[in-house]
């Protein structure tokens, strides 16, 4: 195989249509006849619809159809489990849950008719607190939810406004507690923070006279968006079609039908194509942000650091639905990480999701990972404090080795834990002399797994020996679009100028999990690169035959075919396509499927964080960030790069300014004015370390680069912070006001 | 956004004959990135736009008698580019540097930001420091007003229904002051100022012979912090004495909570930034700080 692709910093195959604004998106698409359609949203956190009266709303000249929940009073939806009305039938559970809905001739009329929609509401009391929600005297916010499909069967009976339950045991924690030296306890909490994906949620629906439903949406999972679609209008899956629409940015968070189904009753109730997007301010007030959390940690160790047992409880405050979660377990995935990268001999994790009226949380990058990191590492470095130890050297001590068991049990293959730890501290200046007071270096690390899943391929080539990929998948900016191209070149030794990825929709793509969950280059990329492979071993066939080769001594070098020895010019995979074509009379596909359950590997990542704090305003400025990973084989340098680098900022945002403001169950900041997102001006500089000595799944032999950048920056922040000026924050974001605070209180304390 | 009338009118006399014939239904538009905003949130929804777009005469920028006259329709990165400003008037280009990103700073007029009456905003801090005045011209005349008495509250100024702001006059400072605006910005560089802060001094024999100090984001309007002057003028200034003087001007501070922090927060921050700020000017007036 050439490697003159592999492991080069190849382009984006879609930047340029992105940069030039040429590419097109859901909120594009314009239809012969489409109306705008747009929703009234409750203004309450929870109350009882009484009366609701759409009359003068009909009567407005260019509305042409209103619709309330007892229109579509019997459907429930969601990525799993299904609690969620379309529109609010008797109650609203959340401020900005939607009442009703309208399609107009134009958005203005939408609006305006938006407002002559009348709602009398009776106000109920709010469960705000998910901890208080769990009170046994709690009134219950879904009194049905043993009725509602995809509920965890495993879910114990006597939890109060928990849709989601896990708990994980390992060995005897009363012993581990027992013979600890030590016994540290800490407690924390996340913010709700937002995607803040460039592009709102956009969908557009045509019902067509054959009765086919043509969905143009932000998805990143199409098949998986036809298949709950079809199950919620209760249609044929074949009666629903999902056409190919590019995602402007998603982390995690455009895998609901959001307004799809909406946009489809107004479709049917008007007779015509029906376009709705979504307002960031709906974004912030309805969209699926990441749930705010709160974790209790108790830990006992050793005087020399060794930890006996470990002993964590997470409440995860899910807002009005659960309807948002895609997994079985309807679950986030921090619980499986709160023993961290460490060796635990004993301990027990619980995890809980909890109804409460605030805006229904959903997935986001790493979804629970960030909020029990932060806890875990700001804690792991709390121990080594009250030992006396290095928070490098606590870490070191514990981390896990080659066949060690995490806290739940888990055990990997070629585990580079400690290896990529040792990166990261070698790239930073952590253990370095410090140039000036109040700079602090803290650091974290985190395991993540490395995606499974299902997909399939499909590969072209014309007669004039054109090669085509054609995807199911969108590339939702992180560049595997132009992986998938780089491997497909590789494998058919031309450049990749010469290879196209295109993505379709449902009618012409094969079929594919989407993307999420660190796995696209793997399962996607395997597929791929199996489809080209067949590639090349038909052609070498019909090389062999074109020059009358045998067959076994024919090798591929630069797109050419030769027979070394035989007599005859080279044949160019051209030559052997067109007279494949010709001879066979069909376009060559090539249709392969590649799946993977789990993996025998873990990926980690480490990071270390450097800051400076203003110890008389707490401002922190953050002076350099270094991530590493044990990568393996980088495919292509420059889109992991942008992959570390995207989610560090990401992380960022979350460790120090990102917060969903929670008032009395309203958003009090639903805008990019009061909700702030780090710009290029808050950048640091920020260093990438790879271990590349990692063998993995991935074409290639890597690992996925996902996720980990920025699920462990909260926890890196927060340590650094203690070590530039000694006070803990427990909380996101760790803002400049709340060190004061503790700065000041630790005064007074020393005073 | 609700449907308006727009018009576009091309001199100053059109524009007033606009205003009054139009009434308290129309709002008056420059660059439009206050007014449009609240007008996509619907906080306010006018039945008619008078675009001062069109209307000439009214960006310019002009020295005379020891003093700067700023157009109502000069946008602020002309402020920031100016080769006279920047000679004239340091202080000046520094601060609306500083305002929200280069996209706004080239639309957003030096007039549109004044009459916003928007308490978090840089520039008003600066020119209450600066002595600025500002000339309001109705059909009856035109009358000047100094700064602080044009500022009223939130988003309330002394401008009456029929009148335009024609244009801002700012004394030149002389060549030994010293000059600093401070934004305190600790979550992002993209966001208004949790608090800021802007001083002038004037230096000799080491002796604060001037003295000028405001600061922005922590009261109903910019504030100028007279007492904290009066303690500082004819004094030398010490460490002791500018810390003293700067937590005076904590008692003007009278600050909501919001996300930029809490009401307690920012009081305390304008005692530090106030510091800073006359720290900062000192610095560049030639004299730093005694004892530092």
């Amino acid at each position: 195989m050439s490697t003159t692709v592999i492991g080069t910093r190849a382009p984006r195959v879609e930047g340029v249509e992105k940069v030039t604004g040429a590419a097109l998106y859901s909120a594009d698409v314009l239809l012969p006849g489409m109306v705008w359609g747009k929703s009234l949203r409750s203004p309450y956190p929870y109350a009882r619809i009484k009366r609701l009266n759409t009359s003068k709303a009909r009567a407005l000249p260019g509305v042409l159809a209103v619709i309330t929940g007892s229109d579509i009073r019997n459907v429930l939806v969601g990525r799993r489990l299904r609690d969620q009305h379309i529109l609010a039938a008797d109650v609203v559970r959340f401020m900005g849950e939607r009442v009703a809905a309208v399609a107009a001739e134009d958005k203005d009329v939408a609006d305006a008719a938006l407002e002559l929609i009348e709602v009398e509401y009776e106000e109920l009391e709010p469960l705000l607190d998910p901890l208080k929600a769990m009170d046994a005297d709690a009134p219950l916010l879904h009194p049905d939810l043993r009725s509602y499909k995809g509920l965890p069967p495993t879910l114990p009976e006597h939890l109060r406004n928990v849709h989601a339950y896990s708990r994980i045991e390992r060995g005897d924690l009363a012993a581990g507690f027992a013979s600890a030296d030590e016994i540290v306890e800490g407690t924390y909490s996340t913010a709700m923070v937002h995607q803040a994906y460039i592009e709102p949620h956009a969908a557009a629906v045509s019902v067509d006279a054959e009765g086919r439903v043509h969905v143009w949406a932000a998805q990143k999972q199409p098949f998986g968006l036809r298949e709950m679609l079809a199950e919620a209008l209760d249609l044929p899956l074949e009666m629903v079609v999902y056409e190919y629409s590019r995602v402007g940015g998603e982390f995690g968070g455009k895998g609901a039908l959001m307004d799809v189904p909406l946009c489809y009753y107004l479709s049917k109730a008007c007779g015509r194509p029906v376009r709705m997007v979504m307002t960031y301010t709906e974004e912030f007030l309805a969209a699926n942000p990441r749930h705010p959390s709160y974790v209790q940690l108790k830990t006992g160790v050793k005087r020399d650091g060794t930890i006996t047992a470990h002993e964590v409880k997470i409440i995860f405050d899910s807002g009005a639905y659960g309807a948002f979660k895609p997994v079985p377990g309807v679950d986030l995935g921090g619980a499986r990480k709160a023993g961290g990268a460490y060796r635990v001999p004993a301990s027990s994790i619980e995890s809980f999701i909890v109804y409460t009226n605030h805006v229904p949380g959903g997935f986001m990058r790493a979804p629970g990972d960030p909020q029990v990191l932060f806890a875990l590492e700001s804690h792991v470095d709390e121990i080594a404090h009250k030992l006396g130890m290095d928070p490098l050297e606590f870490r070191r001590k514990n981390i896990l080795r080659q066949g060690d068991a995490n806290a739940t049990g888990e055990v990997w293959a070629d585990l580079r834990a400690r290896e990529v730890l040792d990166a990261a501290i070698a790239s930073s200046n952590y253990g370095q002399p410090k140039p000036r007071p109040h700079i602090g270096r803290g650091m974290a690390i985190t395991n993540r797994h490395i995606g499974g899943g299902d997909s399939q391929a499909l590969l072209r080539i014309d007669a004039g020996g054109r090669v085509t990929v054609v995807t199911g998948t969108p590339d939702a900016g992180q560049g595997s679009h132009t992986i998938q191209r780089q491997i497909v070149a590789d494998v058919l030794t031309i450049p990749e100028t010469q290879v196209d990825v295109v993505a379709r929709g449902t009618d012409e793509a094969v079929y594919d999990g989407g993307i999420g969950g660190g796995k696209t280059t793997h399962v996607t990329g395997r597929a791929i690169m199996m489809a080209a492979e067949q590639a090349v071993a038909e052609l070498r066939g019909w090389a062999a035959e074109l020059r009358g080769w045998p067959e076994d001594g024919v090798v591929l070098e630069h797109g050419l075919f030769s027979s070394p020895g035989e007599a005859g010019e080279p044949v160019s995979l051209q030559l052997a396509a067109a007279e494949a074509v010709r001879r066979k009379c069909a376009p060559l596909e090539f249709h392969t499927t590649y799946s993977k359950g789990k993996v025998e590997q873990e990926c980690f990542g480490a990071q270390v964080a450097e800051v400076e704090v203003d110890p008389e305003t707490g401002q922190i400025t953050v002076l350099q960030m270094t991530t590493a990973h044990d990568s393996g084989k980088l495919i292509n340098p420059m889109a992991a790069e942008g992959q570390v680098e995207g989610g560090v900022v990401q992380g960022l945002g979350f460790a120090l300014m990102e917060e969903m403001i929670l008032e009395d169950g309203k958003v009090a900041n639903p805008n990019f004015g009061e909700y702030k997102i780090p710009t290029i001006a808050d950048i640091p500089p920020l260093r990438e370390a790879w271990v590349e000595d990692a063998p993995g799944p991935l074409p290639y032999g890597g690992r996925n680069v996902s996720e980990h950048s920025l699920i462990i920056t909260g926890g890196a922040i927060g340590n650094a912070v203690r070590d530039a000026v000694g006070v803990r924050i427990t909380s996101t974001p760790v803002t400049a006001e709340k060190v004061f605070a503790a700065l000041q209180a630790k005064r007074q304390a020393s005073a | 956004m609700n449907s308006f009338e727009f018009f576009a009118p091309t001199s100053v006399d059109e524009a007033l004959d606009l205003i009054v014939s139009k009434g308290e239904d129309a709002k008056i538009v420059a660059g439009g990135t206050g007014l449009v905003n609240m007008m996509k949130q619907r906080l306010v929804n006018p039945e008619a736009l008078i675009s001062l777009g069109a209307v000439r005469g009214l960006d310019g920028l002009e020295i005379s008698d020891g003093k700067v006259r700023i157009g109502a329709l000069c946008n602020h990165q002309a402020l920031v580019k100016s080769a006279e400003v920047g000679q004239m008037l340091p202080l000046l280009a520094e601060t609306y540097s500083k305002v929200a990103t280069v996209r706004i700073r080239n639309f957003a007029t030096v007039g549109g930001g004044l009459v916003h009456g928007d308490p978090n905003q840089d520039p008003q801090v600066s020119l209450l420091a600066l002595n600025a005045d500002v000339s309001l011209r109705s059909k009856s005349g035109t009358r000047t007003l100094p700064l602080k008495d044009f500022m009223v509250d939130y988003y309330e100024t002394a401008i009456r229904p029929d009148e335009l702001l024609i244009d801002a006059l700012v004394p030149v400072l002389p060549n030994n002051a010293g000059y600093a605006y401070l934004k305190f910005l600790p979550r992002t560089a993209d966001d208004y100022a949790t608090v800021s802060a802007a001083a002038v001094t004037v230096l000799e024999d080491g002796v604060l012979k001037d003295v000028r100090v405001a600061f922005g984001s922590a009261a109903p309007t910019a504030r100028r912090c007279q007492e904290t002057e009066r303690m500082l003028t004819g004094q030398r200034p010490t460490p002791e004495a500018l810390r003293a003087a700067a937590e005076k001007a904590k008692d003007l501070a009278d600050p909501v909570s919001d996300g930029r922090g809490s009401a307690a927060y920012k009081k305390e921050m304008v005692g530090v930034f106030v510091r800073r700020a006359l720290e900062k000017a000192l610095e560049r007036a030639g004299g730093a700080v005694n004892g530092r």
